[in-house]
């Protein structure tokens, strides 16, 4: 069972959890994207065998989303930090806007 | 007791004490401290079980519990190992797969008859073809085969329960490795916990070598140190994920974090395969040795030792000390490793054959015969061969680390040749392995590993300082220059049956032919012949699989590989797993005037609520003709406030917000980013900067968790969102007189113009601070009242007191669903799934696609342009009284005999006391539903049942009374 830092409450077992799966930023004008950009953000997932970005919410805790970097096949977790508004502008926000 | 022998030191039974029970129909005797195996072979008992496959006779092999060969039925608890449980007075043990007794199963015979026709992977390929092959073989494989039986109904479901545990260091193995590791971790100021399967501390000092040298003063220590915790009779069965262990004992299961683990788990004695090497007789030599040692049982008469190695010499020469007599020694390896008194001795009145081997056994249901070969450099065997009779072979030619766990911790081992040893190789920072599971056998050399791997331990939790990496170095050397132990082959040449499963009854021909069928990789191999999959999960078999399979194909031990291990490592019962019933219950504040009522009640989610009081359509016609009252206080229920409310809200439903005016309420829809429907409810704003939100009573928890992430992720700003779904109670006061009652109670304004329809209004009602919303699910005049919990039963008890002189009833959740049912109401969950969007389910006059941005609307925008294929769409079923089933298919009739085709479902339906009419809402595609009065066939019993399209309401299409 893994254990996981939240940054509120510190390290808790996992069953506290809900996951979230991998974090992909929504498209600032969902609108302007055309069927296959959209059913890309909505259906595809990187799926990475290696480090990845997700979502954690602490359910049975304070109830805060956070971002954990989770290694797919070791469940080696290395870094959990808070959503900062800071991403929005990241490379991979704007990737996802095309 | 034949087999008896005098009191020894270091023998765990007390003579004192005699226990009865019984075996296979017979009463025994015991002594306390006995385990089943060895109170039966004191007194002579040599078959213990038939085998999986053949219904072979089976007696001890291991005695360690890794082996299947002792697995009886206690009681009603199947798969018993016999040489772990200990005897309690009276207990009834039962042999298993028996048919129908032990000594004499006539399925042995028909089964050896059988088996040349029941080569591995048989069941692949010849039950499948025609299908009905395998109705009929499997019942009767299943008879044939299999282990113990469960009594279902008498399966005790309670007295299973869990503990968790937390230690620095954990030390699986209470052997000399472990219990050094144990001492120098502790030594360092960690916590430990100390865990063993076996009933005593001590691991193989108590069976072997100078038991007294060590032990007492190991011992001594353990119990002294204050930050030890020791667990006896635990098995580990798993390592999960960060540190995380699975452990058992008895009915309880530990869940136990550890910082860091040290694995002395020991090794397994590894079986060496010869024709008939699983009669009863042949036996491991370190299983004679526990039972000498341990429960001073002779394990026979007249001895034949096979070994490869200087433990097998211990083996015999504990024999001779016991009164057994050896009549003849054969070992593998030209001479011995070094000279010593104990070969020499033996020697002397012991015929040796060296550089041989044994070849087959001999007997019926027992050995009477090994015969004896000599073996050339390339472990074949040559002539002459040399008979000998004897009652007991004991074979001692190799081990096996007992390394699962650290498989599943993540550790690759490699394999040694010369020493015939796997090394382990990747060893995560916080896992060790000392003693006998890393290889190491000398026990100076494991003491010294085990006190170096427990403060390698005790560091990487945090506690003290790790050793100097030259200290790891000099225990490395000094262990690879200990003598091998085990034999570098694992199968001596020769006719009839060599298994190497014991569990699958899998042999070492049936290897040979699947890897001959292309099953040539080790994982494959597995799976086909399902060698290693049995309850030992592959102690007995797994190494000498891979040596044979290596062997097969030509490749080293090393390219070959190793299964992965995964939990259990040990059989686990299910109750284990299961615990304690430990399921939450949530109920409302009216809950046990509900209970006092005898009400039905019914589980919604995790909420307890009242299905009904009496009759439902009793409960339907008080709420259309006079009065109700029913309990919502499940319902979700949210306080909003801010400036930004009215954005947050503009997003998450897919209606409008904006304009809503202070102390109006409106209905609303939510949908996930793939445009389907999450859940609904009514909001009301009850100030300029406040609103209160209601949600379904099913997703409460959810569209907090939803709403939460959008804002705590960018849509947070100026938004304040608190769950008060536990602190109001709520309840729906409906019907034609609702206003007449209501007004008894509260001073408040309530004429159709004070308090239209639609609007929300705070007061006290009964004297309590309530929250009023005019809204009707019902389709009648009605009122949802909240007010604080704590107040919950007291305006309930006042409403129902004041609705007296109308009438007045309670209604329960069934009454509840007819009501809406009559509205064309849907309820999101029941009449919608994972794939209905809210234009397809009728919401399509919420939708609001021209709002600026909602969670949904992208994916909606595609649904309008394509169109949808199917419908929810409001029925009547003329003529009948019984409504069809949820979940019922509705189909297109074939013409001329086709198939009727799948079409539609039933998703809600009812007899409606109102209108004496069955009703119900459905999905139809979308041709057949936007005609009103369209015909269509649901599918029940087996025939078509005529049904017709209703759009709106059945009941008050206008909807005048909720307004009036
Ligand atoms: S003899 Fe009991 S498990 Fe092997
Ligand atoms: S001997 Fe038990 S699984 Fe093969
Ligand atoms: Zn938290």
């Amino acid at each position: 069972m893994l254990i996981l830092n939240c940054p509120n409450c510190g390290e808790r077992n996992v069953s506290e959890f809900r996951n979230g799966g991998e974090y992909r930023p929504r498209p600032a004008c969902p609108r302007e994207k055309d069927d296959l950009q959209w059913a890309e953000y909505v259906y595809l997932r990187s799926n990475v065998s290696g480090v990845q970005k997700e979502w954690w919410y602490h359910r049975a805790g304070c109830g805060l989303w956070f971002l954990a970097e989770r290694h797919t096949k070791t469940n080696e977790i290395t870094a959990t930090y808070r959503w900062r508004p800071a991403a929005a502008s990241s490379e991979e926000e704007r990737k996802a806007d095309g | 007791m034949a087999e008896r022998l005098p009191p020894r030191t270091g023998e765990v039974i007390d003579r004192e004490e005699e226990l009865r029970f019984q075996f296979d129909g017979e009463d025994y005797l015991a002594f306390s401290g006995d385990t089943i195996a060895s109170a039966l072979a004191a007194t002579g008992v040599r078959v213990f079980s038939r085998s999986f496959k053949y219904h072979r006779p089976r007696g001890l092999l291991c005695c360690a519990g890794h082996c299947p060969n002792c697995l009886v039925q206690v009681g009603e608890e199947p798969n018993v190992r016999a040489c772990r449980r200990r005897v309690e007075a009276g207990m009834r043990v039962e042999p298993q797969n028996v048919t129908p007794t032990l000594k004499r199963d006539w399925l042995a015979p028909v089964m050896r008859a059988l088996s040349p026709f029941m080569s591995v992977g048989f069941y692949y390929k010849t039950l499948y073809r025609p299908s009905w092959v395998w109705k009929l073989g499997e019942p009767l494989l299943r008879a044939a085969t299999g282990l113990g039986k469960v009594s279902v109904p008498k399966i005790p479901s309670e007295g299973f329960d869990k503990q968790y545990l937390r230690g620095d260091v954990v030390v699986v193995g209470a052997g000399p490795a472990g219990m050094s590791a144990t001492l120098s971790a502790a030594g360092q100021g960690a916590s430990v916990l100390l865990l063993d399967e076996n009933g005593q501390l001590g691991g193989h000092l108590r069976t072997t070598g100078d038991t007294q040298q060590r032990l007492p003063s190991l011992l001594e220590k353990v119990r002294a140190a204050g930050n030890i915790r020791v667990f006896t009779e635990t098995t580990v069965t798993g390592w999960f994920d960060h540190s995380w262990l699975a452990a058992v004992r008895g009915h309880r299961l530990y869940k136990i974090r550890a910082g860091a683990v040290v694995l002395a788990s020991g090794a397994l004695e590894r079986p060496l395969l010869f024709e008939n090497n699983d009669l009863p007789g042949v036996m491991l030599g370190s299983a004679a040795q526990r039972l000498l040692r341990l429960h001073s049982v002779k394990p026979g008469q007249r001895a034949v030792v096979m070994t490869a190695n200087d433990d097998g010499w211990e083996v015999a020469a504990d024999l001779r000390a016991a009164g057994v007599e050896v009549v003849a020694m054969a070992d593998e390896r030209e001479r011995a490793a070094s000279s010593s008194a104990r070969v020499d001795a033996l020697s002397a009145d012991v015929p040796v054959f060296w550089r041989h081997t044994v070849a087959a056994a001999h007997g019926g249901s027992a050995v009477q015969a090994a015969t004896i070969v000599p073996l050339d450099g390339d472990g074949d065997t040559q002539a002459p061969r040399h008979r000998q009779d004897c009652d007991l072979l004991l074979v001692s030619v190799g081990w096996t680390p007992n390394t699962g766990l650290a498989y599943q911790a993540g550790v690759r081992f490699g394999f040694d040749e010369k020493r015939a040893e796997l090394t382990a190789r990747d060893m995560p920072e916080n896992f060790a392995i000392a003693g006998r599971a890393a290889g190491t056998h000398l026990l100076e050399h494991e003491l010294a590993e085990g006190a170096l791997a427990g403060r390698s331990m005790a560091a990487a939790a945090g506690r003290g300082d790790a050793p100097a990496a030259a200290q790891w170095t000099q225990v490395q050397e000094e262990k690879a220059a200990e003598p091998a132990r085990s034999a570098p082959w694992v199968s001596v040449a020769g006719a009839g049956k060599r298994f190497l499963c014991y569990c699958e009854d899998v042999t070492e021909k049936d290897l040979y032919t699947a890897v001959a069928e292309g099953y040539d990789s080790i994982e494959l191999l597995k799976r086909y012949s399902t060698i290693s999959m049995g309850p030992c999960q592959g102690k007995m078999c797994s190494m000498n699989a891979v040596h044979l399979c290596a062997r097969a194909n030509a490749a080293s031990v090393d390219e070959t590989g190793s299964t992965k291990s995964r939990p259990p490592l040990q059989p686990i019962s299910l109750g284990a797993l299961a615990g304690q019933n430990m399921e939450p219950v949530r109920v409302t504040p009216v809950h046990d005037w509900h209970l006092e009522r005898g009400a039905k009640m019914m589980v919604a989610g995790l909420w307890l609520r009242p299905e009904r009081y009496g009759d439902p359509a009793g409960e339907v016609r008080a709420v259309r003709e006079r009065v109700g009252v029913i309990d919502v206080s499940t319902l979700g229920k949210y306080k909003l406030t801010g400036p930004s409310v009215p954005d947050i809200l503009e997003k998450i439903y897919i209606n409008r917000w904006r304009k809503l005016a202070v102390g109006r309420v409106r209905y609303g829809a939510m949908c996930n980013t793939e445009g389907i429907v999450m859940d609904d409810g009514v909001t009301a704003r009850v100030g300029e900067q406040e609103w209160y939100m209601t949600t379904t009573s099913g997703g409460a928890g959810s569209v907090n968790e939803w709403m939460q992430w959008w804002m705590q992720s960018g849509w947070g700003e100026g938004v304040q969102l608190l769950n008060r779904t536990d602190d109001f109670a709520a309840v729906n006061l409906a019907g034609p007189q609702a206003r007449a009652l209501l007004q008894k109670l509260t001073g408040l304004q309530l004429g159709n113009d004070q308090f239209p329809y639609m609007h929300a209004r705070s007061g006290a009602v009964a004297g309590v601070p309530c929250r009023l919303l005019r809204i009707g699910f019902t389709g009648e005049l009605s009122y949802e009242l909240h007010c604080p919990s704590s107040y919950g039963r007291h305006l309930w008890e006042r409403l129902l007191a004041a609705g007296e002189q109308f009438g007045i009833l309670p209604f329960g959740v069934e009454a509840q669903r007819v009501l809406r049912l009559e509205k064309g109401h849907l309820i999101i969950g029941q009449d919608t799934d994972a794939l209905s969007n809210p234009i397809a389910a009728e919401l399509s006059w919420a939708v609001k696609l021209d709002k600026e941005d909602f969670l949904g609307q992208r994916s909606l925008i595609r649904v309008t342009e394509r169109g949808v294929r199917q419908r929810l769409v409001g029925f009547t079923v003329p003529g009948v009284s019984v409504a069809p089933e949820e979940g019922l298919q509705i189909v297109a009739l074939g013409s001329n005999g086709k198939r009727p085709e799948i079409i539609g479902w039933v998703s809600s339906c009812r007899f409606s006391p109102t209108l004496n009419e069955v009703i119900g809402l459905c999905w139809l595609p979308s041709e057949i539903a936007e005609t009103d009065g369209a015909e269509f066939n649901i599918w029940r019993d087996e025939r078509p049942l005529a049904a017709r399209v209703h759009h709106g309401a059945v009941y008050d299409p206008e909807g005048a009374r909720l307004r009036s």
